[in-house]
C-alpha cells in the first residue's frame, strides 16, 4: 500500500513539473532566438564596419599607389601625406616661428620610411691602430712620433659615433673614444665630442654648442682615423698638443649668400687646452675665428684658403695669439677613388707671453717675455691608377718645419708614406719619418736623446657602420 | 704681420657683406643631387624654376667630392631634390655647410624623389659590408627607368607646389604635357625592345635593375664582383666563362666606370659594349629625360641586334 502510495505521490509530482519543463524549454528556446538575431544583427554590424574598413583601405592606396616596376604609374598626383601637412603647417615661411620652437614636435614624423625597430639616428664605429718602430735612445727619451708609445703597437683611436636629426631645426653629434695614451696605461672610453647644431637661424648662420673638435685650420677638424696622413703635422702638435685643439663652447657659422663660397666663423670657449690654452674659464674665454672661401678652378680641380685666429690665456694668466693660414688645391677626375693629385699646406704664427726666469742677475727674477714662433708643413699626394688592383695604392709625402713655441729651438721632418685601401671602408699606411731637432731640450727624458729620430710607421684604419662623407 | 692680417680679415667682411644685385626674374630656385632629377624638375617646373644639378652627368653620385661650391648652390636654394635610398647620403654634408634652413631634413623646401615608389633589390635577409657596398635600403637606380618618371614628378609636384602654391596648377599642366610625351616615347621604346624581351645582359655596375625589368630583359650578371670593390681574376674568369656559355651579347658600360675592363671581358667572349647615359649629360648630346632614354634603347638594341 506505502508502495503505490509513493509510486502515485511521484506520477503526480511528475504530472505537475511536466508543464513547468515545458515552459521552461519554450522559454529557453525564445532566449536562444533572441540571441540569434542578436547574433545576426552583431554580424551584420561588424561585416559592415570591416568593409568600410576595406573600402577605406582601397580608396587609401588608390591615392597613394606604389609604383611596381613593370608597370606605368597613373599620371595623377598624390595627395599631400600626413608629414608633408605636418611640415607645411609646421614651417609655412622655410624657418620656423616662435611658436613652432614651442609647439611639442614630432621627430618620428621625418622617419616614417623607416621600417619597424629601426634607430631614428646613425651609429657607427672606426678603429685607427699604429705601429712605429724607432731607435732606443729616441723610445728612452720619449721623443718619437707618439711619445711615450715608441715601439709598440696600440689602438690610439677607437670611436663612436652617433649622429642625426634631434627634430627639424637641430642636429646632434656624439663621439666617444678610446686609445692608448701612455705605455702600460689602462685604456678607457671618454666623451671626445657632444654637439647640438642649430641649423634653422636666420641670415645664413648656425650654431654649433658642446665639446668639440675646432675649426681651426686645415687638419684640426678632421679626426685622427681621417688625416691624410698617418700622424698630425708637428706644428700643430707642438702648438696645441697631440690631441690639437678640442674644447668645450660655441661657434657660429655666417654663410653670405654669395656667387662664391665664403665662410666666417667666430667662437667662444672655456681653454681647456693645456698645451696653448689652459685657463679654463669663460671670464678669459679662448675666442676664434676663421675666414674660408674656395674656388673651382676647371671642372675637376679646386682651391681652397683658409685664415684662422684663436687668442686666449695659458694656464698661467698669460696672453697667447695663434693666427694660421692654410690652402689646398686637389684634383680629382671622376673615378678616382682618391684625388689623382692634393697638395696642401699650413702655416702656424704664435705670439706667447711666458715667464723667464733672469738667472744672471743677483737674485733671480721673473719676468714675462713675448715669444713670436712659427711652423709649418706641406704635403702631397697621388693617385696614379684609376682603375684595376693598383687604383687602391696612393703615395704621400709630408714635410715638416716648425719653431718650438716656448723653448728656443726647432725640428724638421720628412715622411714618405704609401696608403692602401681594399675598400672604402678599409686602410692601411706605412710610412718613414726622419726628424732632426736643433736641441735636445724637451727630448732628453731618462737621459736618452731625440735630437735624430728615424721611424718606421704603419697604421691601420677601419670603419664600420655609418660615417658621414667627408668635406674638401 | 698684424696689420697685414687685420686687413685681410677686413676685405673678407668686407666680401661677405656685398650683396649681389637681385635677379631679373624671381624663379624658384632647385637644386637637384642628380642631373636626371634636374632634367624631370625643369620638365615640371618650365621657366618658373632655375635648376642646378650637385653631380655631374657623367659622375659617380655614388661618391662625389663634398666641394664647397657645391655648398654654394644649395646656400641658394628654396628646394633640394635628392635621390634618396642612400644614393645621394654625401648631399646631407653638402646641406650641413650650406647654413640653409629651407632644405635642411624636414623642411618644406626637402623632397625625396623616391618617396611612394616600389623599390627593387631590397635585402630581405641581413646584409654587411662582406657584400660590398650594399644599399640597404634598396637598389638607388630608379630613374634611369622611365616608367618611374611620373611618380617621380609626382614627389617633384609636390615639392614645387609647397614653396610656390600659386603655381601648382602651372607646375601641373608641365606635368602632364611632360608625360603625356613619355606615354608616346614609352610606346615607340616598349615596340622597339619587343623582340629581345627574355635577352640576357651583362653590366658593369648593377644599376640598370629596374630600367631592364621594364622592359623584359634579364641581367645575367655584373663585372663588379660585389659593389664598389674590383672584381678578382677569379669572377672575371667565371663571367667569361658564363657570357660564352649563355652566348650573352652586351656588356652595359657608364662612362665613369671600368671601360677597359669591360672591353677586355667583351675581347675574351666575342660580346659588344654599350656606352649607356648612367644619367642625363653623361653622353655628350643628351640633354634632356626622354634624350637620355631614347639614347639608351637605341644603344641597346643596336648590340642586342
Amino acid at each position: 500500500m506505502r508502495a503505490w502510495l509513493g509510486v502515485s505521490c511521484l506520477a503526480g509530482m511528475l504530472l505537475v513539473a511536466a508543464p513547468a519543463a515545458a515552459q521552461d524549454a519554450e522559454a529557453l528556446r525564445k532566449e536562444l532566438e533572441q540571441m540569434r538575431k542578436q547574433f545576426e544583427s552583431m554580424k551584420e554590424g561588424y561585416e559592415k564596419a570591416i568593409n568600410n574598413l576595406g573600402d577605406r583601405i582601397q580608396s587609401l592606396e588608390s591615392k597613394q599607389q606604389p609604383v611596381a616596376a613593370p608597370a606605368m604609374t597613373p599620371a595623377t598626383v598624390p595627395a599631400v601625406s600626413g608629414r608633408d601637412q605636418m611640415l607645411t603647417q609646421a614651417q609655412p615661411g622655410g624657418q620656423p616661428t616662435l611658436m613652432d620652437l614651442a609647439r611639442p614636435r614630432e621627430p618620428f614624423a621625418l622617419y616614417e620610411r623607416r621600417g619597424a625597430g629601426q634607430l631614428l639616428f646613425d651609429m657607427g664605429v672606426t678603429g685607427d691602430f699604429i705601429g712605429n718602430l724607432t731607435q732606443r735612445n729616441v723610445q728612452k727619451a720619449n721623443g718619437g712620433t707618439f711619445s711615450g708609445r715608441e715601439n709598440r703597437f696600440f689602438p690610439r683611436e677607437i670611436e663612436i659615433n652617433l649622429f642625426g636629426q634631434i627634430d627639424p631645426y637641430a642636429r646632434a653629434e656624439v663621439r666617444f673614444e678610446a686609445g692608448e695614451e701612455a705605455r702600460g696605461e689602462d685604456i678607457t672610453m671618454k666623451l671626445a665630442e657632444a654637439t647640438i647644431n642649430l641649423m634653422t637661424l636666420p641670415f645664413g648662420t648656425q650654431l654649433k654648442m658642446g665639446q668639440m673638435r675646432n675649426r681651426f685650420g686645415l687638419t684640426n677638424v678632421i679626426h685622427e682615423h681621417d688625416l691624410p696622413f698617418i700622424d698630425r703635422p708637428n706644428v700643430l702638435v707642438r702648438f696645441l698638443g697631440e690631441e690639437g685643439l678640442k674644447e668645450k663652447g660655441f661657434e657660429a657659422t655666417w654663410v653670405p649668400a654669395l656667387p662664391f663660397f665664403l665662410e666666417f666663423l667666430g667662437g667662444v670657449f672655456n681653454g681647456d687646452n693645456e698645451t696653448a690654452f689652459g685657463r679654463g674659464s669663460l671670464k678669459y674665454p679662448l675666442v676664434t675665428g676663421r675666414v674660408r672661401t674656395f674656388f673651382d678652378l676647371d671642372e675637376w680641380g679646386a682651391f681652397q684658403l683658409g685664415a684662422s685666429i684663436a687668442n686666449g690665456q695659458t694656464p698661467e694668466q698669460l696672453n697667447n695669439q695663434l693666427i694660421g693660414f692654410d690652402a689646398k688645391y686637389k684634383y680629382r677626375p671622376d673615378g678616382w677613388q682618391h684625388a689623382l693629385f692634393t697638395v696642401a699646406g699650413e702655416y702656424l704664427y704664435a705670439i706667447r707671453q711666458v715667464n723667464v726666469v733672469d738667472s744672471a742677475a743677483d737674485t733671480p727674477i721673473e719676468q714675462t717675455r713675448t715669444r713670436e714662433r712659427n711652423g709649418w708643413y706641406v704635403y702631397g699626394e697621388v693617385q696614379p691608377f684609376r682603375f684595376g688592383s693598383l687604383s687602391t695604392f696612393s703615395l704621400g709625402f709630408r714635410y715638416d718645419w716648425t719653431q718650438f713655441p716656448i723653448n728656443p729651438g726647432r725640428e724638421w721632418a720628412v715622411q714618405p708614406y704609401l696608403s692602401y685601401m681594399p675598400s672604402e671602408f678599409l686602410r692601411f699606411r706605412l710610412g718613414y719619418r726622419h726628424t732632426e731637432r736643433s736641441h735636445r731640450d724637451g727630448f732628453t727624458d731618462n737621459g736618452g736623446s731625440a735630437r735624430t729620430v728615424d721611424e718606421i710607421l704603419a697604421q691601420a684604419t677601419f670603419i664600420l657602420g655609418a660615417h658621414p662623407a667627408h668635406p674638401f | 704681420m698684424r696689420t697685414t692680417i687685420r686687413v685681410l680679415m677686413l676685405a673678407a667682411l668686407a666680401a661677405g657683406l656685398w650683396c649681389p644685385p637681385a635677379r631679373a626674374a624671381e624663379k624658384i630656385r632647385v637644386v637637384a643631387t642628380t642631373t636626371d632629377l634636374k632634367a624631370l624638375t625643369e620638365a615640371v617646373g618650365g621657366d618658373l624654376v632655375e635648376v642646378d644639378a650637385l653631380a655631374r652627368g657623367n659622375q659617380n653620385a655614388h661618391d662625389l667630392e663634398i666641394r664647397p661650391s657645391l655648398m654654394v648652390k644649395v646656400r641658394r636654394a628654396d628646394l633640394l631634390i635628392m635621390n634618396g635610398l642612400e644614393l645621394d647620403g654625401w648631399a646631407e654634408v653638402v646641406v650641413q655647410g650650406a647654413n640653409n634652413p629651407r632644405v635642411i631634413p624636414g623642411a618644406p623646401g626637402r623632397v625625396d624623389a623616391s618617396e611612394g615608389i616600389l623599390v627593387l633589390e631590397v635585402p630581405h635577409s641581413r646584409v654587411d659590408r662582406s657584400m660590398g657596398d650594399v644599399h640597404p635600403v634598396g637598389n638607388p637606380h630608379y630613374t634611369v627607368d622611365p616608367g618611374m618618371a611620373p611618380a617621380i614628378t609626382a614627389n617633384i609636384l609636390q615639392g614645387l607646389a609647397r614653396i610656390a602654391p600659386q603655381h601648382r596648377a602651372a607646375f601641373e599642366r608641365n606635368r602632364q604635357d611632360f608625360l603625356r610625351r613619355l606615354d608616346q616615347a614609352m610606346a615607340r621604346w616598349s615596340a622597339i625592345l619587343a623582340p629581345f624581351k627574355g635577352a640576357k645582359v651583362i653590366v658593369d655596375h648593377n644599376m640598370w635593375p629596374y630600367f631592364l625589368t621594364r622592359f623584359g630583359l634579364v641581367q645575367a650578371g655584373s663585372v663588379e664582383e660585389r659593389p664598389g670593390i674590383p672584381p678578382t681574376p677569379g669572377h672575371l674568369t667565371k663571367l667569361i666563362a658564363q657570357i660564352r656559355e649563355e652566348r650573352i651579347k652586351v656588356i652595359l658600360t657608364v662612362p665613369w666606370g671600368d671601360r677597359q675592363l669591360a672591353e677586355r671581358v667583351a675581347q675574351e667572349t666575342g660580346a659588344r659594349t654599350v656606352l649607356v647615359a648612367s644619367a642625363v649629360g653623361a653622353v655628350k648630346g643628351i640633354d634632356t629625360y626622354l634624350d637620355a632614354i631614347d639614347y639608351n634603347v637605341k644603344a641597346l638594341v643596336q648590340g642586342l641586334q
